[in-house]
């Protein structure tokens, strides 16, 4: 978990040192007065002083015993689950575009609900049609709000 | 025209059959989302904006906002029957409540807490519409120093209470207002951080970015977990006894009182005033040795006041256009969305739309006693839904509430991003609610800055001059010092105090 934490503030702080170094790229001031830069510059140094102060004081703690059985990332079974959402999700966001909604999430549906542990194939069928086909459908007709259609049509 | 005249209008539009039906629909997809164990109402908010993208602005509030609510009664639910609270606010519920479930008695405590929940909401409301517009006329003579103060002394309560790490916390707060700096600058227009990616012009999406850090997030850690198992309740007798009822009056009023006030401060958090109520009735009791062991007026209690202080939040954000937590903060997204900003112009510029809304809210909690006191078994048969078809209508919604905003494959990244980010954050013990209020205040107070040095030619002085700015900026001063140096025996007090 400290490590963790460590690892974290310590991208946090990378993350303030760029936002400064790209501030200092735009204007801090102008002669209407504070410029594009001015807002980003401060935060991103505050943020940079908050992330070294953290980081100090996450060091000097004492090591917590529990600290090595706890773990950050996601393992057994459970991990799988996240992996599977991760990836598919994706998966998804890369395909979209040239499959469409409906094949791609029609696809997505199904794996997902087997991944999750599901094995009838009338349920994976039912979620995957629904949830593609019929998602669309509603928010398309109903709701009015655009999904992509992809280069193949659907 | 005075507050009542105004309200009387809003209640005209209110139950006209459409609104009607937008609140009833909020109610029922509230309830639902919230009964589903891992998502919360800011989960259930933000997944659920897409149904709303087609409605006028005032049925996608009322709509919101229902919702809102009925994930607030959903999470009871949960803490009841499966001794999961379906929201940080019921954990107090679950002491009690799911104590009288083990003793049979889980329809009194469902009811009781449907009852509170309505009493507590209709009151805190009452004193909404009481406070709101005096608050907004008085904000309405603030400049943008004010306003920027304003936004400092909220976010700084927001952090102060956000968690043991206050460096933590701070360090949230400035990471989100630095992704609130992407996009064109609001005061030059000049591109920011944005390495001439088209989408990124217009900043990062406030609804991709919730719907991964509360949506996908959650869905996430709960995909590591076993699902809990749920007790096989007798729910036919939903209503609490006379004697039950008689117990409760006390405590369903000292929760009203708890959670509107609490509800007023930004960053409380419902968990704070629910705790609280139940802490306060325990005391006044005089058989405090029930608290625990099924204890009815300790579900009544913290239930009355997280309700109220549901309501009660709505007046920091309509009058002065501060959110108080991580659900309000979405709530206050689908008023941008909308082309609306909450404030104190609000009640001058949109009068029609805020007292229709909050009319609605009365409706909406009289729509929740009604729906809720008679479907208990049918929302507890929901609990029983398998994790594998919850997990893949929750991310259908997330995939077309950030596609659908924008039509932008790019925004469905940011949620994915923003959800693996939440997940880490979540583990490693980060607050969110600071980065979340920080992104959707951040364009604003760095324009009211901005002003404010324009005006003073670049002075900072002018906040030395603005007695009532530097009130404000005196607030997060005081609480971020003393959180920064108070002595160790108040962490010992307290910890002591939860045991």
């Amino acid at each position: 978990m400290r490590q963790g934490r460590l690892i974290a503030t310590g991208a946090m702080l990378a993350f303030c040192l760029f936002a400064l170094w790209q501030s200092l790229l735009l204007s801090l001031t102008d002669r209407l007065g504070p410029g594009p830069g001015f807002f980003p510059f401060w935060l991103a140094l505050i943020g940079a002083a908050l992330a070294v102060g953290l980081l100090i004081t996450t060091f000097r703690e004492p090591a917590d015993p529990a600290d090595a059985e706890t773990r950050i990332m996601p393992h057994g079974a459970g991990g799988k689950r996240w992996l599977a959402i991760v990836a598919l999700l994706a998966a998804l966001t890369m395909v979209m575009e040239f499959t469409g909604f409906r094949i791609a999430m029609l696809v997505f549906n199904a794996a997902l609900v087997i991944a999750m542990g599901e094995r009838r194939w009338w349920i994976i069928a039912v979620f995957a049609v629904l949830g593609s086909y019929g998602v669309y459908y509603v928010f398309t007709t109903w709701l009015d709000v655009l999904l992509p259609v992809g280069q193949i049509g659907f | 025209m005075d507050s009542l005249g105004h309200l009387l209008q809003g209640f005209a539009a209110a139950l006209s059959w459409y609104y009607l039906a937008y609140a009833l629909a909020g109610c029922v997809l509230g309830t639902l989302i919230g009964v589903l164990p891992g998502l919360g109402p800011a989960a259930g908010t933000a997944i659920l904006i897409p149904l709303t993208f087609n409605l006028d602005a005032t049925g996608a509030i009322i709509m919101l906002s229902a919702i809102y609510y009925g994930a607030m009664y959903g999470g009871t639910i949960t803490s009841v029957l499966i001794n999961v609270p379906g929201e940080a606010a019921s954990v107090v519920t679950c002491i009690d409540g799911h104590a009288m479930a083990r003793q049979g008695r889980a329809g009194s405590a469902l009811g009781i807490a449907a009852i509170g929940s309505f009493v507590g909401g209709v009151l805190a409301t009452v004193a909404l519409v009481v406070v709101a517009m005096p608050l907004a006329t008085l904000a309405l003579k603030f400049g943008p120093a004010e306003f920027f103060a304003l936004m400092v002394a909220g976010l700084c309560l927001v952090v102060g209470l956000a968690g043991k790490n206050i460096v933590a916390a701070l360090l949230m707060t400035v990471i989100g207002l630095l992704f609130a700096m992407i996009g064109l600058d609001p005061v030059r227009g000049a591109p920011r951080f944005t390495f001439g990616v088209e989408e990124l012009y217009d900043g990062i999406g406030f609804v991709p970015v919730v719907m991964g850090l509360f949506g996908v997030a959650e869905l996430l850690l709960a995909a590591e977990k076993r699902q809990a198992r749920m007790i096989e309740a007798e729910l036919k007798n939903w209503m609490p006894t006379r004697q039950e009822m008689r117990d409760c009056v006390g405590p369903i009023g000292r929760g009203t009182v708890v959670g509107f006030v609490l509800g007023l401060i930004p960053g409380v958090g419902a968990i704070v005033p629910t705790f609280m109520a139940y802490v306060i009735e325990k005391r006044v009791s005089k058989t405090p040795e029930r608290f625990g062991k099924g204890a009815i007026e300790g579900v009544a209690s913290a239930e009355t006041a997280n309700n109220a202080y549901a309501n009660a939040a709505m007046v920091p954000l309509l009058a002065l256009g501060i959110p108080s937590s991580p659900t309000i903060a979405v709530l206050m997204g689908a008023f941008i969305i909308n082309g609306i900003t909450p404030g104190p112009f609000l009640f001058q510029e949109q009068p029609a739309l805020v007292w229709t809304v909050i009319a609605s809210f009365f409706v909406g909690n009289a729509l929740l006693l009604i729906l809720n006191l008679p479907l208990v078994g049918l929302w507890a048969k929901l609990l029983k839904i398998p994790f594998s078809y919850m997990c893949t209508g929750v991310l259908i919604f997330c995939v077309v509430g950030a596609y659908g905003l924008k039509q932008s494959l790019f925004d469905v990244w940011v949620m994915l991003g923003f959800g693996i980010i939440g997940y880490l954050l979540r583990k490693l013990d980060f607050p969110i609610a600071p980065a979340i209020l920080a992104l959707i205040l951040g364009p604003m107070m760095e324009k009211s800055l901005r002003t404010t040095l324009e005006i003073s030619g670049g002075s900072f002085a002018i906040f030395l001059d603005r007695p009532v700015a530097l009130a404000l900026l005196t607030i997060p001063v005081i609480v971020i010092a003393f959180l920064l140096f108070k002595p160790r025996s108040l962490d010992k007090l307290r910890e002591s105090d939860v045991d």
